[in-house]
């Protein structure tokens, strides 16, 4: 493989996976995918559909085993540990179709997305002492703000069935950033968004890094939203990495373009 | 929250002013079981509100509770202090062995898996005639002299504050949120780090733990233990309850307690025709009111207090 392309000071990388493979019953889903993701970089993971974007994903998370590579969390074999475990290092991911707990309200659900930060003996749970008391206390006052950076301050008693599409998809990662993640992981964050609320939804991922959080990874169909956010981009096709590199130069790569548009087209 | 939780103290407070109107022996007895009742209710809904798994073996954590009590006190003869406490704990590891079995089911296979162990339990007891007496059943169950129903209705008084109590700071605490996280939506609850293993372990335990103590006061109060009480009336009962009450609440199966117990004692005139009413009561409940008294009361407050939302946009668009 040809050296990467993202800035990595010689530092280790924040996560890195080594030759993946997801094999479905004789389909190769995904083949010797390798990359890497440094701290302070957006990373952008697209493909034409079933490319193996989502596999990769789940292979990253512990929702998939793969059936051959490893994946590294700051420096840690992640390989086929359970998904919770995942979670606990500091890596946390939202799903393609909307996920979030829909009979709850905006609230409770950032609420529970704190759930690292106060988890608690059982013994502690049935009579909490100072310590369990002021974690819950600054969950609350958390999950308000993350509730307002979001800009879901005017919905948070609603329950997340009432929302509008668009407003699910921040309280997605709302719910994410709740769990105070090293390293946020988004699958089609912006599916089904207008391109008003699409731009919206970039500008608010462009104040993550660096603040919220180490490092984003994102799968995105919309192309406008993921050339904007991403400092690099990663293209699958057929389970293969196609390309990597700057936006730019992913743009006016031939193979990316026929790929998505077909040879003619190119 | 503290409305809940201000309903839940009225509750007990009117309970423990009963006896002192009340002094009719058959009233209180009432009484006694719509408590007892309600602290099997909110065990059972801690498995099917909370772990979001429905069980039908419910029955075993109840028996198990019984038996330890019954023995302890005929064999050892512990008092009551200590058997009723002393079942609730038997009745946890009870709970913590199914559980590890169970919990990794979901659907209709941890359905009938539960239903399975509490049938097993049924028959041994029912055959292991050297410790439970077989058929027979333990009788004779020390009662330290209490003949007043209102000294009982205290007893279960102070059972049912324990579980509420228990009950509450559990369903209130970030490994209760975790639980309905996991209920609710079992991905991202493994997704912001939840165990979803580990935390329906914890609820289902703490089910088991108030049924095993409700067990041990019956085993006294009641002054007779048999293989019936694995038997699937006490289940359909507490299930009715819970359903009926509103399950994933913590008022609903309280309510659910005190309107079943009263009115399966009403209907008991029409004897086997009571039954019948149940399922139909069932049937209602399911087709009507699919979230319980609770839910409809939650829904009528929803819609008094907010203006009319936009429900167009309540459906999942997909993409």
């Amino acid at each position: 493989m040809s050296a990467p392309t993202g800035q990595s000071n010689g530092k280790s990388p924040l996560l890195r996976a080594d030759t993946l493979c997801m094999n479905f019953g004789g389909i190769m889903a995904v083949k010797d995918f390798s990359f890497h993701i440094d701290a302070g970089e957006t990373v952008g993971l697209i493909g034409p559909n079933g490319a193996g974007k989502t596999t990769c994903f789940n292979m990253l998370t512990g929702f998939y085993s793969p059936s051959n590579g490893r994946v590294l969390f700051k420096g840690e074999d992640i390989t086929n540990r359970k998904p919770h475990a995942i979670a606990r290092l500091g890596l946390v991911r939202s799903f393609q179709k909307t996920n979030v707990m829909k009979r709850l309200t905006v609230f409770e659900n950032v609420l529970t997305g704190h759930y690292m930060a106060g988890r608690q003996s059982l013994l502690s749970t049935f009579f909490p002492g100072e310590k369990v008391r002021r974690a819950e206390r600054e969950a609350r006052e958390s999950a308000a703000e993350i509730v307002e950076t979001m800009g879901l301050s005017h919905r948070m008693n609603a329950p997340a069935s009432l929302l509008s599409c668009g407003e699910l998809r921040l309280l997605e990662v709302a719910v994410a950033l709740a769990a105070k993640p090293s390293l946020l992981m988004l699958d089609e964050p912006a599916a089904g968004l207008n391109s008003h609320e699409a731009t919206t939804f970039g500008a608010v991922l462009k104040t993550l890094v660096g603040r919220s959080i180490d490092a984003l990874l994102i799968v995105e169909h919309n192309m406008e939203l993921v050339m904007s956010v991403s400092d690099r981009i990663v293209v699958l096709n057929f389970g293969r990495k196609l390309a990597e590199g700057k936006p730019t130069d992913i743009l006016e790569n031939r193979e990316v373009a026929e790929a998505y548009l077909g040879k003619a087209a190119a | 929250m503290t409305l809940e939780r201000n309903v839940l103290l009225a509750f007990l407070a009117a309970a423990a002013l009963l006896p002192a109107l009340v002094t009719d022996q058959y009233l209180l007895h009432l009484g006694v079981m719509a408590l007892f009742y309600a602290i099997l209710a909110t065990s059972l809904n801690l498995v099917v509100g909370y772990v979001g798994e429905f069980s039908l073996g419910h029955t075993a954590f109840l028996g198990a509770g019984a038996y330890t009590a019954a023995l302890l006190s005929t064999q050892l003869g512990l008092p009551m202090w200590a058997t009723i406490p002393l079942a609730g704990l038997i009745s946890a590891l009870f709970g913590f062995g199914i559980g590890a079995i169970t919990l990794r089911l979901q659907g209709p296979y941890f359905v009938i898996v539960t239903l399975s162990f509490a049938e097993v339990l049924r028959i041994v007891a029912n055959n292991w005639i050297a410790v439970t007496n077989g058929p027979m059943g333990l009788a004779g169950i020390d009662q330290f002299g209490i003949t007043n129903k209102g000294t009982f209705f205290y007893i279960v008084l102070g059972l049912t504050a324990v579980a509420l109590y228990l009950a509450f700071r559990f369903v209130h605490s970030n490994t209760g949120r975790a639980a309905v996280a996991v209920r609710e939506n079992r991905y991202v609850a493994q997704s912001i780090g939840v165990d979803p293993f580990g935390t329906a372990m914890q609820a289902f335990v703490l089910g088991a733990f108030l049924a095993g103590l409700a067990g041990g006061f019956y085993a006294h109060y009641i002054s007779f233990v048999g293989p019936e009480v694995f038997r699937f009336p006490f289940m359909v009962t507490m299930i009715i309850m819970v359903l009926l009450g509103g399950k994933g609440t913590l008022i609903g199966p309280i309510a659910g307690a005190v309107i079943v117990t009263l009115l399966e004692e009403y209907l008991r005139e029409m004897q086997e025709l009571r039954l019948t009413l149940f399922g139909l009561i069932v049937m209602a409940v399911v087709l009507f009111l699919p979230n319980g008294l609770m839910g409809f009361i939650a829904q009528r407050r929803e819609q008094q207090g907010a203006k009319p939302a936009p429900r167009a946009a309540t459906k999942e668009r997909t993409v």
